[in-house]
């Protein structure tokens, strides 16, 4: 019998996390911090001024070759095409059936050049998807997993753009939403992209190992005057869940199709390249599919949780997917995948612990982007 | 943090546990627990006057990250229900001990305490 010893990986940030106090937990194979000051307190730090977050245990693959786009265009229900260089896209590697394999940000680095930042969890998924295309299509591509190599931290809320300035990086440079730029700053290359995970403003800088741990100091010292703090993956669900961002693995996984995961305005409806699942994902397009995630808010007090039942007059129409406390509305928060067309503001009721708590379907985000990015 | 351990302190592997304050039992659950649980956002505690068997299933505290059910650490009648903890629950982060503490009971077998670890052996147990 073969036994997996494989102990959690650490990122180069490790004993950065271990000297700021911070909780760790094994998360996608690595250690990761969950928190720091408290989830509540980094959570509200990230809404009003700015936080840092690790996530070097997300993946980085860079796919290049003659065949790039196509092979993209093959993997994905975006239409890669109209990504002009130095974009950003999100986007879905759909299985057959329309199931998505991973959600994934690509950047288009030059005509022929792709990076793929990916979940952390699905590294291997990915690449053998991949890989298994780049076979059956025979194309010219170069499939590089640098997940091992890069590091990637991300810096949100309302004073970012002001901390990067701070950084170096003047504001005429500043990547706008979803773009990014290479920059050279220390002496070292740097990937900055206005991206993020939180539904604020912010930044993802993705840099080599070697460097992340002084880039780290750097982006705190930066911020000092404008109170950021490292934030860990306690404070990071809790910010996503209220930006009604999905989770991979609890709001979305190979069952669901992007249009049943509510991620229709990340499906090119023009698209005339053929990508996997597209007839699948066409289908629900036109018309509804069975089953939907929806957002609801707790009308009782209680929280609901991932699996949790949801019901509609007695009868199981449904099942939690992430549930939690939202810190800024103050309420308890939810997504769930219902099988009935309910309306915003129709009556849902939650099993927890065999009682039934009531509920209410509502508009998604739960939080409206407060922070607007100016460009 | 550090918080006064009160004298006596026996608690479970589940990280309840039961003190002895001026003639009352109290029910609450170890600074260790506290800690690992984060922000306590949500507590559900019984009524007064119910009754409950050793490790049955007596609330529940929610913290930001989770939910985590409460087991009788020994068989006991709930005389008093903490309401400033059920409306303030990060109560609980700031001293289990004290203001955060979940029951004033009365036990239904004393001997019972007797299968309760003393803190420094739980600390053992469980760090």
């Amino acid at each position: 019998m073969k036994v997996d010893m494989t102990t959690p990986k650490h990122t180069p940030l490790y004993q950065k996390h271990l000297d700021l106090g911070a909780r760790m937990v094994e998360f996608a194979s690595y250690y990761m911090p969950v928190q720091y000051s408290g989830i509540l307190d980094e959570h509200k730090c990230v809404r009003e001024n700015a936080g840092i977050f690790d996530v070097s245990h997300m993946g980085e693959i860079f796919v290049s070759g003659e065949d790039a786009l196509d092979l993209l265009q093959l993997l994905v229900p975006q239409d890669v095409e109209k990504l002009s260089a130095n974009r950003a896209v999100y986007a879905q590697l759909t299985n057959e059936n329309g199931g998505i394999i991973d959600d994934l940000i690509i950047y288009r680095l030059a005509d022929e050049i792709f990076l793929l930042v990916v979940n952390a969890s699905r590294i291997k998924e990915d690449l053998a998807w991949i890989e298994q295309n780049v076979q059956r299509e025979k194309f010219k591509v170069t499939v590089d997993n640098q997940s091992e190599n890069f590091s990637l931290l991300a810096l949100q809320g309302p004073k970012a753009a002001e901390i990067v300035t701070e950084l170096g990086l003047p504001e005429e440079e500043h990547p706008e939403y979803f773009s990014f730029i290479e920059k050279n700053l220390f002496g070292h290359d740097l990937f900055i992209s206005r991206t993020g995970y939180t539904g604020e403003d912010g930044f993802e800088i993705m840099v080599k190992n070697d460097f992340a741990p002084q880039l780290w100091d750097k982006i705190l010292e930066a911020g000092g005057k404008y109170n950021i703090k490292p934030i860990g993956l306690g404070a990071r669900d809790t910010l996503r869940l209220e930006a009604a961002l999905l989770l991979y693995g609890n709001d979305m996984d190979e069952s669901v199709t992007p249009i049943e995961a509510g991620l229709a305005w990340s499906v090119s409806k023009s698209k005339t390249h053929n990508y996997n699942g597209k007839h699948v994902i066409k289908q629900h397009l036109e018309n509804k599919p069975a089953k939907r995630l929806v957002g609801f808010v707790m009308l009782d007090k209680a929280i609901a949780r991932h699996g949790y039942e949801v019901y509609n007059n007695e009868r199981q129409i449904g099942v939690v997917t992430s549930g939690g406390v939202s810190p800024t509305l103050g309420v308890n928060i939810g997504l769930a995948y219902i099988d009935d067309l309910l309306k915003i503001d129709d009556e849902i009721s939650i099993k927890i612990r065999d009682k039934f708590f009531k509920a209410h379907i509502t508009k998604r985000p739960f939080i409206q982007k407060v922070n607007k990015i100016v460009k | 943090m550090s918080f006064e351990i009160p004298e006596g302190l026996l608690c479970t592997k589940t990280h309840e546990c039961v003190y002895q304050q001026d003639g009352t039992y109290f029910i609450t659950i170890t600074d260790f627990a506290v800690e690992q649980l984060g922000d306590v956002v949500f507590v559900e505690l019984p009524e007064a006057g119910t009754e409950f068997a050793a490790e049955e299933v007596f609330g529940t505290i929610e913290s930001v990250k989770a939910a985590s059910e409460l087991y009788a650490p020994v068989g006991f009648k709930v005389l008093e229900v903490n309401d400033g903890l059920v409306a303030q629950p990060e109560l609980l982060n700031k001293d289990p001990y004290a203001d955060g503490w979940l029951l004033k009971v009365e036990l239904t077998d004393v001997s019972e305490l007797d299968t309760l670890l003393e803190y420094d052996d739980y600390k053992t147990e469980v760090h």
